[in-house]
């Protein structure tokens, strides 16, 4: 009795969904932080419904198993715009967006009275590797730690550690490909001594992220400079999303990203700007880092460029954006910090140029190609240089530090053809 | 009699604290291996993550131990304070003395500074 009716509250309570994300799959992600009836969660310890959104490439099938097989019993997975593993033939699967936090909700609810069952185990249930002791009970064993539990060594691998040299454990794992708090595909061999990164190794770059459909556009025609401004700073205020929930602002976050819903050439930025000084997240010490060089910044380009005082931007060599004043804005310190700082003034000028473009009578691009995306000029640089300078950037840094260095920079190479059905999905919001 | 009524109160109280403790009840699947593992976003560990780093902030705590046995002395030396005068001063400046060259000496390693 008791039991099923602590399952009915269960039932009516906010869904914590997991989103693993594939190519194509943030855009999921954003109207999942939007509704009300479903909880963003970062750990699938916590999830009740596993969302897989977007398509994930072969190589990632064992990631994803694991992550599947995370989620605590009784849960479901729900496959947006995505091919459900062997295995899981039965799992409902999902194109329309507009349905997707009903699917989930549904989901859940059928989960908790019991008209569903359990997503099955993909991974066999046997420890990754036996216990390594040399008594008759597997007891025992070399060194202080006695034995070699499941296979895997004590950390006591010592190395000298690169800020002081005080010699302690280093920890060696792998990270990703589906670390909320990475870019989704980013993934990373890590060595950390205690909170400092030792060595980062990237195993496989950010999956590329579909960008508006009208940049695309814009490379083979004039585009209306509104659509095209609107566009980009719609981007960025989800950029800006991901990292304020890093840094634990979740409400400002959801802010941006309803901003970002509603832009229109006359929205304003003041408001946001003000409660982002004062909840003090320009102060956060993890901004201080992730100063970037002139050689990376250029090959990271955009407005990490920008950031570090180097003066390109493709939009300058169009008459028409020279008509509206168009004029870089430009940072000089490059370190995450303004990176956010130019992110801001970035919003603020494509919303300035939006409201100048259309009272000049919706002008458009003067010539195709002139159009920059958002994150830096088409394919200058591959994924995998950008996800290459982190190697370089990161060991020495704290890990509060390197995630926020992380989540400034756009590393994923823009995919200039969203994947299917993806059009339709940004369409009018 | 009443010796009688508190051996039953507490034998039920008894049997009732063993009836939630017995295994059969209390009994919850243990969850599989994946779940035992350390969430890395589908990575894997190399290592047991029981490991031993430095703490920061160690020398900063050991610091307020310092000033706080200080504050310790300082209360029971203002009760004699009065009574004996120049000699109770001269020898809690000693003392502070003593106990300002370890501050200066962490003051000049960068103790303070937080990193």
């Amino acid at each position: 009795m008791a039991v099923n009716w602590l399952a009915r509250l269960a039932a009516r309570a906010p869904v914590p969904v997991y989103p693993l994300l594939g190519i194509g799959g943030e855009r999921a992600l954003y109207q999942l932080a939007l509704a009300e009836r479903v909880t963003r969660v970062d750990s699938p310890r916590h999830a009740s419904v596993l969302l897989v959104a977007g398509h994930v490439p072969a190589h990632h099938h064992e990631a994803l198993k694991r992550v599947h097989d995370q989620l605590p019993r009784p849960f479901a997975t729900l496959w947006f715009r995505s091919q459900a593993l062997p295995g899981l033939e039965s799992a409902r699967r999902l194109d329309d967006p507009a349905r997707l936090p009903d699917e989930l909700v549904a989901l859940h609810h059928e989960l908790q009275s019991g008209q569903r069952g359990s997503s099955p185990r993909l991974l066999p249930d046997e420890p990754p590797n036996p216990w390594e002791g040399l008594g008759d009970d597997g007891h025992g064993g070399e060194g202080m730690m006695g034995g070699t539990p499941y296979g895997r060594p004590m950390a006591m691998n010592m190395q000298d550690d690169i800020r002081d040299g005080l010699t302690l454990d280093s920890l060696t794992f792998r990270l990703g490909p589906f670390y909320p708090l990475l870019p989704p595909g980013l993934a990373a061999e890590i060595t950390l001594q205690g909170d400092v990164i030792q060595t980062w190794t990237s195993q496989s770059p950010g999956y590329p992220r579909t960008l508006d459909a009208v940049f695309q556009r814009a490379r083979e025609q004039p585009v209306a400079i509104a659509e095209l401004e609107l566009a980009r700073a719609r981007h960025h205020l989800r950029h800006l999303y991901q990292a304020l929930r890093l840094a634990g602002l979740e409400g400002l976050g959801l802010k941006a990203l309803r901003l970002a819903r509603e832009l229109t050439p006359a929205s304003r930025l003041d408001g946001l700007r003000r409660q982002l000084l004062r909840s003090g997240f320009f102060r956060l010490a993890a901004l201080d880092g992730g100063v970037v060089d002139a050689e990376t910044a250029r090959c990271l380009g955009g407005p990490t460029a920008r950031a570090a005082g180097i003066d390109a931007d493709r939009r300058r060599d169009d008459a028409h954006y020279r008509r509206l004043g168009f004029r870089p804005v430009l940072g000089r310190d490059g370190d995450t910090r303004a990176r956010w700082h130019q992110t801001l003034a970035e919003i603020e000028q494509s919303l300035a140029l939006a409201g100048r473009a259309v009272a000049e009578g919706d002008l458009t691009t003067a010539a195709p190609g002139n159009a920059e995306p958002p994150g830096g000029p088409w394919r200058e640089r591959s994924a995998q240089d950008a996800a290459g300078c982190l190697e370089a950037l990161l060991p020495g840094m704290e890990w509060d530090g390197a995630l926020a260095t992380i989540a400034s920079l756009e590393l994923a190479e823009a995919s200039a053809s969203p994947p299917l059905g993806e059009a339709s999905a940004e369409g009018p919001e | 009699m009443e010796l009688l009524r508190l051996l039953v109160v507490l034998l039920v109280a008894l049997g009732v604290g063993l009836a939630l403790q017995w295994p059969a009840l209390r009994r919850q699947p243990l969850p599989g291996y994946s779940q035992r593992a350390p969430f890395l976003g589908g990575g894997t560990p190399d290592s047991h993550a029981w490991n031993r780093y430095h703490i920061r902030y160690y020398p900063m705590t050991l610091l307020l131990i310092a000033f706080e046995m200080e504050m310790m002395f300082m209360y029971p030396w203002a009760v004699v304070f009065v009574e004996e005068g120049l000699v109770a001063v001269m020898e809690m400046g000693m003392f502070l003395a003593i106990l300002s060259v370890g501050i200066v000496y962490a003051w000049r390693e960068g103790v303070f500074k937080w990193q």
